[in-house]
């Protein structure tokens, strides 16, 4: 069945593949779908994708409606790529394999993107993806299911004169918190923009850096005041019923396949924003309550509380030939796991989590590009949240990691990305050798080389 | 009879034209003013994303478009529209903006960022600025390249289709020197005067017009 069901995506995935392929044939400048609703190039508004540039922050709170509508507002993106890790060997003894797609090119996703104005208020973007996941025996599985996506309705209000919009205003539905911000100090347009499909990654997460997306719906509504005040209040539930649309393809009937939440939970977000010169700078703040229920499949398995603040900044100077662009962002989480840990599911009734990260980018003539990253968690330890086990588990039960990502980028033309990126360990789920609490495994040994390349039509 | 006749139908026709005349010359302000009013609507809430609120932008990538002149206004943003200007930066941001406008809104547009009040001189490299206000002013005979102020004005003011360049970004005039030397933009006058404009005499210049 299984065999089947990536065979059906497979062929799924082609037709989307040379449909998209004869769209862009037919149109004049085989770019993404924004590129043709406002006839500019991907430079405008990208650093590059996803990384907005002062004009693409602007053209997204304005709900994406600038330009001419388009009778076929569709879009496609590839990801592939070839990833070497360290070693390999998962040190059971047993010979098995961390990845049996090492050295080995790996597809990591396709997606289709119906994206664009609807009218001068109303506009946005949908995202459908399918994805290949990777398992150590060599097998993959298919999946495909919506991915970020972003609806807007816009209102402007003018100067005395109308014609400079001093508020810029808006309602946003999207299925990830943070996709609606225009900032790329936040998670889920933070770097890195592209990741292996099959490299080993730190266990702990927040619940703000990914861990609801897809899976719920944020209806929010945010305001922007001569383009320096930005504030925001989004209220997240889970995605079904009138939204299920927001999850498709999600696993929503087995527990722990997606993540639940009780009521409507409040994310608040306000950004200084200032531009001068080439240069721009952001500093903000963003938190986010989430009461969140144990198992995803029954309401009465009660709720834990997650709460997370965090503050972030971006400095940008974009240029010809130079430009230079930086982002920092640090996440505390605090854990309430109320419920949890009554039935025994935590080691402790309350934890914490922090997570920081800093990136520096440069790029020469929009073409070349290096950019350097640093990432760091910490938090309580907690034996049964961060469990033992080979390769991907945590011998003391602490969630503690660090390291950094070097990222080589070269884009021949705006819309074709080649990527080279080194990440490496010096702390992995919570130490050093033998981190793992099975095997001698050291964060080192995850360390990866992963070259890829992305396009856009 | 044929002579009363025709003097009837000419005192006929006289008073048609003498009826439809002011509607004419008022629906052509009543098109021009609708021009002028989705012009200002766009120059608001799209233009002023790069070219910053009245024209008056921040980043040197985006030139400062108020009080530039209307005639050469009009006639760049053509040129993006018919895609004739074709340095790089124009094929990034402008050919497809550019294909928005209607002719009337064009016209409008240039009306508009012309009537706004010009953003003051940036001071700058004292030497540049001395050596650049030489070349500006006076040109330099050996070489030989032409006083810019002859078509740009004493004071870069510029003059219906010679921009106005004071108080212009330095790094985009840089850029549109080069542009223009390397024929990317077709600007015949230019073409003979700056040909043998080297790197450090357009910073200079640059630097001058941008002080105004």
């Amino acid at each position: 069945m299984q065999w089947r069901r990536v065979t059906y995506h497979r062929r799924l995935f082609s037709i989307a593949i040379v449909a998209a392929l004869t769209l862009a044939a037919a149109s004049a400048e085989a770019v993404p779908a924004y590129a043709r609703q406002t006839g500019q190039n991907c430079v405008a508004c990208h650093v590059s994708f996803p990384e907005l540039t002062p004009y693409g922050r602007w053209f997204k709170l304005s709900g994406y409606t600038i330009g001419v509508r388009q009778n076929v507002p569709l879009a496609g993106m590839a990801l592939a790529g070839v990833t070497s890790i360290k070693n390999n060997d998962d040190g059971t003894g047993t010979g098995t394999p961390v990845t049996a797609r090492n050295k080995l090119p790996a597809f990591n996703q396709a997606s289709v993107f119906l994206a664009g104005k609807a009218s001068d208020n109303i506009g946005g973007f949908v995202q459908y993806t399918f994805a290949e996941s990777y398992g150590t025996d060599g097998t993959s599985v298919g999946h495909s299911g919506i991915d970020n996506t972003d609806l807007r309705w816009v209102g402007r209000v003018g100067n005395e004169t109308a014609d400079v919009v001093k508020l810029l205003y808006g309602l946003t539905v999207h299925n990830n918190p943070t996709a609606q911000d225009v900032w790329n100090s936040t998670p889920a347009f933070g770097f890195p923009f592209t990741t292996s499909p099959t490299a080993i990654t730190p266990t702990a997460g927040t619940q703000i850096d990914g861990a609801l997306g897809q899976q719920v719906a944020g209806i929010g509504g945010y305001a922007f005041y001569d383009r320096t005040w930005y504030g925001e209040l989004t209220a997240y539930r889970t995605a079904d019923g009138l939204f299920s649309v927001l999850r498709h393809g999600q696993d929503t009937a087995t527990p722990g396949g997606v993540a639940r939440l009780k009521g409507y939970n409040p994310y608040l977000r306000a950004a200084y924003n200032k531009e001068w010169g080439a240069s721009s700078v952001m500093v903000g703040a963003f938190g986010m309550r989430v009461n969140r229920y144990v198992d995803n499949t029954n309401t009465d398995s009660g709720t834990d509380r997650y709460t997370d603040r965090g503050i972030d900044a971006q400095y940008q100077y974009i240029a010809n030939p130079h430009t230079f662009t930086a982002q920092a962002r640090y996440i505390r989480e605090r854990q309430d796991y109320r419920s949890s840990f009554a039935q025994g599911l935590t080691s402790n009734s309350t934890d914490s989590l922090d997570s920081s990260s800093v990136k520096a980018t440069y790029y020469y003539e929009h073409q070349y590009g290096v950019t350097l990253s640093h990432f760091s968690s910490t938090g309580s330890s907690d034996a049964l949240l961060y469990p033992s086990g080979a390769v991907t588990g945590s011998g003391n039960g602490s969630p503690d990691s660090r390291g950094y990502v070097l990222e080589l980028d070269y884009l021949p033309v705006q819309y074709v990305r080649l990527l080279l990126q080194y990440t490496a360990y010096s702390k992995f789920n919570g130490g050093g050798s033998g981190y793992d609490g099975v095997t001698a495994r050291s964060p080192h040994d995850n360390n990866n080389l992963f070259f890829s390349l992305w396009v856009a039509y | 009879m044929d002579f009363l006749r025709s003097r009837a139908i000419w005192g006929a026709v006289s008073l048609l034209c003498g009826m439809l005349a002011p509607h004419a010359a008022d629906a052509e302000t009543t098109a021009a003013a609708a021009a002028d009013q989705a012009a200002q609507k766009i120059a608001g809430s799209v233009c002023s994303g790069c070219h910053g609120p009245t024209g008056i932008s921040t980043s040197p990538l985006f030139p400062r478009l108020a009080g530039q002149q209307e005639a050469y206004l009009v006639a760049q943003l053509k040129a993006f529209k018919t895609k004739t200007r074709g340095e790089q930066d124009a094929h990034d941001y402008m050919w497809g903006m550019a294909t928005l406008l209607e002719d009337p809104v064009i016209e409008g547009m240039a009306r508009y960022y012309a009537a706004q009040k010009p953003a003051p001189g940036v001071p700058g490299n004292a030497k540049l600025i001395e050596r650049g206000k030489v070349l500006f002013e006076k040109g330099d005979p050996a070489r030989p390249v032409v006083a810019c102020s002859s078509c740009h004005g004493g004071h870069a003011e510029g003059a219906s289709i010679f921009p106005r360049l004071a108080g212009q970004h330095a790094a985009y005039i840089r850029r549109q020197l080069e542009a223009i030397q390397k024929r990317f933009r077709a600007s015949p006058v230019m073409h003979g005067v700056i040909v043998d404009l080297n790197s450090q005499d357009m910073a200079a210049v640059a630097e001058y017009v941008q002080s105004l």
